[in-house]
């Protein structure tokens, strides 16, 4: 579900209209945070497409929970 | 007189959003006696590499009727509120339109619908404001949301781009469109596959509906839903439906 960016950043492989992959990842992620209001989208509350570590890009989003954040 | 205004990239990953501020800033126009203000309304903007953004790039934008006399006051708290409430590593930016006094609106409008689709400088930004008459300032950072705040009060003034900040609040889970059009946030009830939807018939409301900008007005979006006899005809769109506005 996930590659890694040169820069080390996690990018979601499944693209921006992957709901049930969203929020499958999400479900068990120790840094998933929900984004504010304007800014969800998913009908799946816990879904990285709603998280408010996730960065979008022009095809998917790439992560940008890092451990020590939690 | 009835002005627009427009923020950009005031958050970070911890902090508040940049619609709160909006809203914020809404509720300060108000509460100074200075006017009144609609909805808050979120644009997206383009996401792409060369472009600095937190998340999601979006403006955030809402028009307002204030009195005569009080446009630097508004443009003053404002500006003073983005410098003060924006977050730590953020570039934000304000615009605000004088409907009145805007030169040439077709430019800032279609400046917004590019800024959906191609990368614009600051200086490109600050020259279009300086042509139509626009105020655009930088509250911190490297004010880079100045591009999207003007992109933003483009958009909203072309009628056809973003969705409302929060939602619509109801008693209950099913109205008839009639309740809903009572609503002061609704202007229209429509059928996204443009069949009628009359005053009469029950929609069922989804979790947190919101409207969106269609032709200048805030539409609540409706599908058909699957009705047996005396059930509703309609049900609001899914957040994941109403994610292209």
């Amino acid at each position: 579900m996930w590659r890694t960016l040169e820069n080390g950043v996690r990018e979601f492989i499944a693209g921006k209209e992957s709901w049930a992959a969203a929020a499958v990842a999400a479900l068990d992620c120790p840094g998933f945070m929900l984004d504010v209001d304007e800014e969800v989208i998913a009908d799946e509350e816990r879904s990285c497409y709603n998280c408010r570590y996730r960065r979008w890009s022009a095809a998917s989003f790439t992560c940008q929970w890092r451990p020590q954040q939690g | 007189m009835q002005i627009v205004i427009s923020i950009d990239d005031t958050d970070n990953l911890e902090s508040r959003g940049t619609g709160e501020i909006a809203s914020l800033i809404a509720e300060g126009l108000t509460a100074n006696g200075w006017g009144s203000a609609s909805l808050v309304t979120r644009h997206q903007l383009l996401v792409h590499p060369d472009i600095p953004y937190t998340s999601h790039n979006s403006a955030m934008c809402f028009l307002a009727e204030i009195n005569e006399g009080c446009l630097e006051q508004v443009i003053s708290f404002a500006g003073d509120f983005l410098g003060r409430e924006s977050a730590e590593g953020s570039d934000p930016g304000l615009c605000v339109v004088s409907l009145p006094d805007l030169k040439h609106a077709p430019e800032l409008i279609a400046f917004g619908r590019r800024a959906k689709l191609e990368v614009i400088t600051m200086p490109e930004a600050y020259q279009l404001a300086d042509r139509i008459g626009a105020h655009l300032s930088e509250h911190g950072g490297t004010g880079q949301g100045i591009i999207g705040a003007l992109a933003g009060a483009g958009l909203r003034l072309w009628g056809n781009d973003g969705r409302m900040k929060g939602s619509l609040k109801f008693s209950r889970e099913t109205v008839p469109a009639a309740e809903l059009l009572a609503h002061p946030n609704v202007d229209e009830v429509r059928s996204i596959t443009g069949e009628s939807v009359d005053a009469l018939d029950l929609v069922r409301l989804g979790e947190k509906p919101k409207t969106v900008l269609i032709d200048g007005a805030s539409v609540l979006l409706v599908s058909a839903a699957e009705a047996g006899e005396g059930e509703p005809l309609w049900q609001t769109l899914h957040r994941k439906e109403l994610k292209d506005y």
